[in-house]
């Protein structure tokens, strides 16, 4: 309500002030370098510069608020306010800590600078913009739009408000969605991690995330590519819950491009979330807000690998802020993408080290639900033909270690032909006897695919 | 006054015939070319002039017009030189008409009256219309290789005069003894584990099928493709014919004594441009280093260094065997027949492959991957990943068979192929595929399990078909197919690493 905080920045003076690990996300998330200069100097802003940008702005606004004030809901302004550039959650708060939505759209519409502006705890400059736009737009085309588009614009406090917000610190003004809102009934987990991932993190986080959805733990990542990506291509892979895909990005601005597949998916089967109305551009300061929302969506926060300076660190504070269980997947300890998840560990959080683990962090130990996997061939790969020698095929994996092994590795510790061995380790490969992934073969301890795991 | 002399240009590596036409009038002296001639064409001026005189020759002060005929052929290159100066030297009546008849002259001249080799001799001299061609002494034996005219030599174009008057004989030079190209030098033996990779260049001598290796930097990969030459049988007589010609027109090197007849391996350097690469250049088209390697090995290191337009430029020539190149000045075809092998480190640090090696992020190793194009990637019958040998494997393997022994091997599978009439397995068509390699029932119930999971398409299919048909050739069965065949046949057409993405969010689709 009041100019609190001392740094102006968006996200971070809606946060509670003790977060001190995340404060460099909080810097990078100030959008208007500008709007900071002014507010530190609201003196000599408000009378010098106040007077002359307060006239044309009076003159675009009058016509745009006034019609259609009463029909419209609290959503339609919400939207609106939203979709000013430079809005952010923290701005909006003190907004609507002062006004009902469409007070706050009228002040605005109506060229009320100096007013807005030591309200939302801006500078001129962003006031004036958010003036001057707001002179120009109509909640009720934005509104609209969204309609339009299939994307639900649900206010804090109304029906379809997701239950897990209601009771957070930090809850969104609005919501904007796509998809089935149900899915955040199931039991939820975020697994979250760096976008520069390694190929350990990305095959972990896809099992991880395929265990999950399909013991019915609906996965909620970014949808940010490396981790995130794998952790909800994981979820879609199994026949279970649904994921959940929070984005920083207005839902029509898809970001990164390169997951755009993976975006639709997770609209159709699942539901995407975003605190930004559509158009909104995926601006470097929505990510760490968009990371305190998957915090509180989600039951159990896992980071499956994260640099020692990643985002996801930040998501893991603010889920154990908000009392949720935090694991980590440990990683190389050479491994600069696992530098951040370790830390966590060595900090004391918990430990997924199999999907066990995960299970019981989810408190779903208990529930071992058959593994629903698509099983893509169970006739025996002999069927039909001349079956493999079972002699040279126990010959084979006793070739076996700890370490997985290469067709070239196999050959040297068994001297069998290469067209015998690779036809052998195919057929141990359809029997569920071996797993490959790549060039690489390793002896599944678990026994065929297909069967309950850890039993 | 009017001579008329007989020459040729090179087109491509074809020699066109060309009259060189000189007439001489009364008037204000000049010199004038005409019939399209390039600007080394036009300069012949300067240099007959010069060797004229400097053979104590007269040059004609009058009005000199010369036609190189036909006049809608663009002449390239000096090799019009002798032609010109003899053509000059018979309309002075420094020689008579009767002593150039039935002789061509195809050389280019120094200042001081020597006679210069020109590119493409060989396809020069049997595209001239008559019996007696001239050439220079450095092209003598060149001359003599493969054309049915008879070759004569002289050093100088003064001696060239008395042996044309009758005043001294015709000097045969001595042939230089023949001296090969530099032959594949490396053994197989020298290779130590790599048991696949070995094989893999076994098959892709055998079946003629292109072969991508990926794989970590030091692993051996030119190592390995350096010793596939060796594997190859020896160029036939056409082909032989037909290399020796490219590479006497491209100046790859000056063919000697004999055809060439072992496969040759050329690996041009990354920054290859297309016309480097595929042929061509803006004036002279040139065979480029795919028709070098026609019968042979082209190796492109660093596949993924190269840009990707003059990649993609291979796929027509990779499917016909053939590149044909146009220009505004013109369209040649070169012939190019070569077995294809890359080889690329599987991402930008080199190291994945190996479980928890590779530092680079999912990003780097998608733009890395996308360097090479599909179309291109699907030309490779067998992609091979070569790890680094292990210490054991350098120290106390045992060394592979030698080149000697492979060959064999190869050499009468290329034998069976030429019993299904053609060179060489990959040719295949897909009918006579569908006929020649029929699947046992085991191979048949894993190629669809292959094709069922999206390991495989319906043309990969094929290709994989085509290998393991090669297979058993190399091991003397006959089909069909059984499972270790086409087991290995898709052993070696694993994906590259980089495009195995069986985790990562894209497979979602």
């Amino acid at each position: 309500m009041s100019r609190d905080a001392p740094v102006p920045p968006t996200v971070g003076a809606a946060l509670p002030a003790g977060g001190g690990s995340s404060g460099a996300d909080r810097r990078t998330g100030c959008p208007e370098p500008g709007g900071v200069a002014a507010a530190l100097l609201p003196g000599a802003g408000s009378t010098g510069s106040g007077e002359e940008i307060e006239r044309p702005a009076a003159g675009f606004g009058a016509p745009a608020a006034g019609p259609d004030g009463g029909e419209l809901g609290d959503e339609a302004y919400l939207a609106a306010l939203a979709s000013l550039a430079g809005m952010g959650p923290a701005r909006l708060e003190r907004l609507l800590g002062r006004w009902e939505p469409a007070e706050a759209w009228e002040c605005l519409a109506a060229g009320r600078l100096v007013e807005a502006a030591t309200t939302a705890g801006v500078g001129e400059r962003v006031a004036h913009r958010w003036v001057r736009d707001a002179a120009r737009a109509d909640p009720a085309e934005i509104h609209s739009r969204h309609r339009r588009a299939g994307v639900t614009v649900t206010r804090r406090g109304s029906a379809g408000y997701p239950e897990r917000l209601t009771g957070d610190a930090e809850p969104p003004a609005v919501l904007f969605g796509q998809g089935t809102p149900e899915v955040l009934e199931c039991p939820t987990v975020t697994i979250v991690g760096t976008r520069r991932c390694t190929r350990y993190g990305a095959d972990v986080a896809f099992d991880l995330a395929r265990t999950a959805a399909a013991h019915g733990a609906a996965v909620i990542s970014g949808l940010a590519v490396g981790i995130d990506a794998a952790a909800h291509a994981g979820a879609l892979a199994a026949d279970g819950a649904p994921p959940v895909g929070v984005v920083g990005s207005g839902l029509d601005r898809i970001y990164p491009r390169q997951n755009a597949v993976l975006w639709k998916m997770v609209a159709q089967r699942g539901l995407l979330l975003s605190e930004a109305p559509l158009g909104a551009p995926p601006e470097r300061w929505r990510f760490p807000a968009r990371n305190r929302i998957m915090a509180a969506l989600g039951d159990a926060c896992i980071v499956v690998e994260s640099h020692a300076d990643g985002g996801a660190l930040g998501t893991a504070t603010e889920a154990a802020r908000r009392g949720r269980t935090v694991a980590a997947v440990p990683g190389p300890i050479r491994s600069p993408a696992s530098a951040g998840s370790n830390r966590l560990i060595a900090e004391g959080c918990g430990v997924v080290c199999d999907i066990e683990d995960l299970l019981v962090l989810l408190d779903m130990e208990r529930a071992r639900l058959p593994l629903r996997l698509p099983s893509p061939d169970t006739r025996p790969a002999s069927e039909g033909g001349a079956a493999a020698d079972p002699a040279t095929s126990a010959a084979i994996l006793d070739a076996f270690d700890w370490m997985p092994a290469t067709l070239e590795m196999l050959a040297a510790r068994t001297g069998i032909d290469l067209g015998e061995l690779s036809w052998h380790l195919e057929n141990l490969n359809v029997a569920g006897l071996l797993a490959r992934r790549g060039l690489w073969y390793e002896r599944r301890a678990e026994g065929p695919a297909g069967a309950s795991p850890g039993t | 006054m009017l001579a008329r002399i007989p020459s040729a240009v090179l087109q491509g590596v074809i020699g066109q015939a060309v009259d060189v036409e000189v007439h001489v009038s009364n008037g204000i002296p000049s010199f004038t070319i005409v019939g399209l001639p390039d600007t080394s064409c036009r300069e012949s001026r300067d240099r007959v002039r010069a060797a004229l005189l400097s053979s104590k020759l007269p040059w004609p002060d009058k009005r000199v017009t010369v036609n190189l005929a036909p006049g809608g052929l663009r002449k390239e290159g000096a090799g019009l030189d002798l032609a010109i100066a003899v053509a000059l030297l018979v309309v002075q009546d420094e020689l008579t008409e009767s002593a150039v008849d039935g002789c061509a002259f195809v050389a280019e001249l120094g200042l001081d009256g020597s006679l210069r080799r020109v590119p493409g001799t060989l396809s020069l001299v049997e595209a001239v219309a008559c019996d007696r061609v001239v050439v220079a002494a450095d092209a003598y034996a060149e001359a003599r290789l493969d054309a049915d005219q008879e070759a004569l030599c002289a050093p100088t174009l003064g001696e060239l005069v008395r042996y044309l008057r009758g005043e001294a004989d015709w000097v045969t030079p001595a042939l230089p003894p023949p001296r090969e190209l530099p032959a594949p030098a490396e053994d197989l033996r020298d290779v130590r584990g790599q048991p696949l990779g070995r094989r893999a260049l076994e098959i892709a001598a055998a079946g003629g099928h292109h072969l991508l290796m990926v794989g970590p930097p030091g692993a051996g990969k030119t190592m390995l493709a350096r010793r596939l030459p060796g594997l190859l049988p020896p160029l036939d007589r056409d082909a032989a014919r037909i290399v020796t010609r490219i590479y006497s027109a491209g100046d790859f090197g000056v063919p000697t004594g004999e055809l060439i007849t072992a496969p040759p391996f050329r690996a041009p350097h990354h920054g290859a441009t297309m016309a480097a690469l595929v042929g061509g250049g803006s004036r002279a088209l040139r065979p480029g280093e795919i028709s070098a390697a026609h019968g042979g090995v082209l190796f492109l290191d660093e596949l993924g260094e190269f840009s990707p337009g003059v990649l993609d430029a291979l796929r027509q020539p990779l499917e016909e065997g053939v590149i044909r190149v146009s220009r505004a000045v013109g369209s040649v075809s070169f012939p190019a027949e070569f077995v294809l092998v890359g080889s690329m480190n599987p991402c930008p640090c080199g190291n994945a492959g190996g479980p928890g090696q590779c530092r680079c992020s999912d990003a780097a190793r998608m733009r890395y991957a996308r360097r090479l194009s599909g179309p291109l990637l699907d030309r490779f019958d067998m992609r091979l990943f070569v790890p680094r040998p292990t210490a054991e494997e350098l120290f106390r393997g045992e060394p592979g068979q030698p080149t000697a022994a492979v060959r064999e091997r190869v050499l009468a599978a290329r034998r069976r192929a030429g019993r299904r009439g053609v060179r060489c397995n990959s040719l295949l068509g897909s009918a006579a595929l569908e006929a020649e390699a029929p699947l046992a029932a085991e191979a048949a119930r894993m190629a669809e399990r292959a094709v069922a999971s999206g390991q495989l398409s319906a043309r990969g299919l094929q290709r994989v078909r085509c290998v393991g048909l090669t297979i058993c050739d190399l091991d003397g069965r006959a089909p069909p197919l059984r499972g270790p065949d086409l087991a290995l046949a898709l052993q070696l057409r694993n994906n590259p690493v980089w495009l195995d993405r069986s985790y990562a969010g894209s497979h979602v689709a």
